[in-house]
C-alpha cells in the first residue's frame, strides 16, 4: 500500500515520532532521528536515541506494536504507520549518513517557518553510540493530515 | 512531579506541535499531532478537540494520555501524563481556545478546517524532562515583574479617573513596551464598550464603540477572560466583526459608528485582558503588534495583574466622585464672547451633538453636553458637579453603575480633539468646569 510516492514522502524533512505502549496502556514516544526504507517499503527502520527511549524500548519489547508519525511542517501532511512486529536492534554507523541527511533536511524545513536552526540542532543532536533502529512492518496506514478525514485509513500495507 | 507547568509554558503556545500518545483497548498505540494546549494551572492543561479522532475514541474509552512537548526557546523535551477530566464546549476557557485556534489555523492555512467542538480538560499527572541537550533562552524582552511593579506604583501616584488612564497606558508603552494599546470602558446599560484612550494609532478613535461579545475586545468583556490570538485571525479583526455584527444583530441605530475604532489593520498578535472590579467588568485593555507570537503567557499574566490594580483604583474614583464634592471655586464672571458663533444642533432622538454640522458624540455624553450648553447659554453657569448631572432629568443615566466620571473623560476628550472652543474640564473632586471661547448658538431638533 505503500507507493513510491509515499515512501520518498517518509525520506523527506519530515517530523517523525515513534510511540509504543506498556501492560497498562500507558504509551510512551520519542523523537525519531530519522527513518530508512527496507524491502521496497515492507519494513521500516526508525532511529531513535536510546539515553531517551528507555521506556518506549521496554514497550516494544513487551509488545511489539508501535505506531509512528510522519508529518511535513511546511504542508501539515502527516501519515501514520502503524505494526505489530517491532523489534530493536542495534545502530549500524553506515545509517549514521542517512541520519545527517534527515537531520539537514528538517533544518531546511522548519528554519523557513521561525524555528532557530540552533534549537532545532540540539533536538536532534545525536551520536552513532546513543542511537537504536527499531524495526517493523507497516500493518496498516493512516492519514493524519488535519480534517475531518484525519485518522482514516489510507489503507492496509501488504 | 519533577518540572512545573508554569515554568515550561512555551511548549504550549504551538510553536513546534506537541505530541500525543494513547492506546486501544488491544494495546494497539496512537499517535497525533497536537493543534493546541492551553495552560489552565500547574495541575490542568486542556487540548483542543475538532475532531472524532483516534486519540478521542482512546481517551473516551478510558485510555491513559501522554504527550511530547518541546521548547522552541530551549529545545527541551518533556513527557507529560494526563488523565482526561471532562469537556467544555462554552465559557471563558472555550472562548480562549477558539480564538487562539482560528489564529493557529490561519496561520497554518487551516482555516475553515480547524473548528473548535469542545475544550478537553486534563489533569496532569506527571512532567519529565526528557534527556538531551538543550540551548540556552534568549532573555525575556522585558522583566514582567519589574514591570508591573513601576506600573503599578505609578497608578498609586492617580488622585482622579483621567489621570488613571493616561498612566496606564504611558505605562504599557515605557514599562512593559507595548507600542499599540487601547482602554475601552463598559457602557452596562447599553452592552457596549466605549474607547476612552488609546495609544500607538494616528487616530485616537476615543468615542467608538464595540458591542459586547462581538470581536476579540467583545468576547473578552463577555467571557470576563483575557483572549489572546498570536497570528492573524480574520474572523477576529474589528472591522469585519464589527461590521458583520452591525448587519446581524440591527445595531445600525444605536451603535457609534461615526467614529472608527482604532486598531492595526494588519495586527497578527492580539490581547484583550478585561478591567474588573467587585464582579463588575468595567472595560477592556487591548493590545496589539503586527509580529506574530508577540504576547506570550507572560505577557497575558502581568496584564491581568495590572487590569486588577487598574480595576479597583478605577472603582475607588468613581465612587469617591459621586460620594464626595469638593467646595466650588470661587463664581468668576465669564468673559465677554467675541467672534462668529458656533452653532451647536442636538438631535433629541439619540442625543446626537453636530458642531458646525460636524459630528461630535452622541448617546450619554451627547446629553451631557447638550444640558451642559442649555445652562451655560440660559444662565451663564459653568460650574458642575457630578451628583447634580446625575439627578438631572435631561440626562436620563441608567444608574450609579453608568460611569458618569468615564463620560465626561469621554466627552471632554472628544471637545479637545475637536478644538472647537469648548473646554470641559476637572476643577475638584465630583466637579467639572466648562469653558466657552466662542459665542454659542443652540439649535434643538
Amino acid at each position: 500500500m505503500l507507493d513510491r510516492e509515499t515512501l520518498a514522502f517518509l525520506q523527506t524533512g519530515v517530523s517523525i515520532s515513534l510511540a509504543a505502549c506498556n501492560g497498562a496502556r500507558l504509551a510512551c514516544m520519542s523523537r525519531g532521528m530519522g527513518c530508512k526504507v527496507l524491502d521496497g517499503g515492507r519494513r521500516m527502520a526508525v532511529f531513535i536515541k536510546r539515553s531517551q527511549s528507555a521506556e518506549l524500548l521496554d514497550n516494544i519489547a513487551a509488545t511489539g506494536k508501535v505506531a509512528c508519525v510522519f508529518s511535513l511542517p511546511s504542508s501539515n501532511r502527516t501519515l501514520q504507520l502503524k505494526g505489530e512486529d517491532a523489534v530493536a536492534q542495534p545502530f549500524d554507523p553506515a545509517d549514521m549518513a542517512v541520519v545527517n541527511h534527515h537531520i539537514d533536511e528538517f533544518v531546511q524545513e522548519v528554519v523557513p517557518l521561525g524555528m532557530a536552526e540552533q534549537v532545532v540542532r540540539a533536538v536532534f543532536a545525536c551520536t552513532a553510540d546513543d542511537l537504536v533502529t527499531v524495526v517493523y512492518s507497516p500493518s496498516a496506514v493512516f492519514s493524519q493530515t488535519p480534517g475531518p478525514k484525519a485518522g482514516e485509513p489510507v489503507g492496509r500495507a501488504s | 512531579m519533577n518540572v512545573r507547568l508554569e515554568t515550561i509554558r512555551e511548549c504550549l503556545e504551538g510553536i513546534i506541535p506537541g505530541h500525543i500518545g494513547t492506546c486501544d483497548a488491544e494495546g494497539m498505540p496512537n499517535l497525533a499531532y497536537l493543534s493546541q494546549v492551553e495552560f489552565i494551572d500547574n495541575e490542568h492543561v486542556a487540548l483542543s478537540y475538532q475532531f472524532f479522532n483516534r486519540t478521542r475514541q482512546n481517551v473516551l474509552a478510558g485510555s491513559p494520555v501522554r504527550l511530547l512537548l518541546t521548547s522552541h526557546l530551549t529545545g527541551a523535551q518533556y513527557r507529560a501524563e494526563l488523565q482526561f477530566l471532562r469537556t467544555e464546549t462554552a465559557g471563558p476557557l472555550f472562548e480562549q481556545m477558539k480564538a487562539k485556534l482560528a489564529g493557529i489555523a490561519a496561520h497554518t492555512g487551516m482555516s475553515g478546517v480547524f473548528k473548535l467542538l469542545g475544550s478537553d480538560i486534563y489533569r496532569v499527572l506527571s512532567i519529565e524532562q526528557v534527556a538531551g541537550p538543550t540551548v540556552a533562552p534568549p532573555p525575556p524582552p522585558v522583566n514582567y515583574l519589574t514591570a508591573l511593579r513601576r506600573a503599578a506604583q505609578k497608578l498609586v501616584g492617580c488622585a482622579n479617573l483621567e489621570c488613571l488612564l493616561e498612566t496606564a497606558l504611558d505605562s504599557l508603552q515605557s514599562e512593559f513596551g507595548i507600542g499599540h494599546v487601547m482602554l475601552l470602558m463598559h457602557d452596562e446599560g447599553r452592552g457596549r464598550l466605549y474607547t476612552l484612550a488609546s495609544r500607538g494609532y494616528p487616530e485616537s478613535g476615543v468615542g467608538s464603540e464595540i458591542p459586547m461579545g462581538v470581536g476579540l475586545i467583545g468576547i473578552s468583556a463577555r467571557e470576563r477572560s483575557p483572549i489572546r490570538i498570536g497570528f492573524m485571525a480574520s474572523e477576529y479583526t474589528y472591522g469585519r466583526t464589527v461590521r458583520d455584527s452591525i448587519a446581524a444583530e440591527g445595531y445600525a441605530d444605536t451603535l457609534e459608528t461615526a467614529i472608527p475604532l482604532p486598531g492595526l489593520p494588519e495586527a497578527r498578535s492580539q490581547m484583550a485582558v478585561p478591567i474588573l472590579a467587585c464582579e463588575r467588568v468595567l472595560g477592556v485593555l487591548y493590545v496589539e503588534s503586527v509580529a506574530d507570537l508577540h504576547f506570550g503567557y507572560d505577557d497575558e499574566d502581568a496584564l491581568v495583574a495590572f487590569a486588577a490594580q487598574l480595576g479597583q483604583a478605577i472603582l475607588h474614583h468613581q465612587q469617591a466622585d459621586e460620594l464626595e464634592e469638593d467646595a466650588p471655586a470661587a463664581d468668576s464672571t465669564p468673559p465677554t464672547l467675541a467672534g462668529p458663533p458656533l452653532s451647536i444642533r442636538h438631535y433629541a432622538a439619540n442625543d446626537s451633538v453636530f458642531l458646525d454640522d460636524d459630528y461630535l458624540i452622541k448617546g450619554v455624553a451627547g446629553a451631557i453636553l447638550w444640558a451642559l450648553l442649555q445652562d451655560f447659554v440660559e444662565r451663564g453657569r459653568t460650574e458642575f458637579t457630578n451628583k447634580g448631572l446625575r439627578v438631572d432629568p435631561r440626562i436620563r443615566l441608567p444608574g450609579v453603575s453608568d460611569n458618569l466620571e468615564a463620560r465626561l473623560v469621554l466627552l471632554q476628550r472628544r471637545l479637545e480633539e475637536r478644538s472647537a472652543g469648548i473646554h470641559l474640564a476637572k476643577s475638584g473632586r465630583g466637579r467639572y468646569a466648562l469653558a466657552v471661547d466662542r459665542p454659542l448658538e443652540l439649535v434643538a431638533d
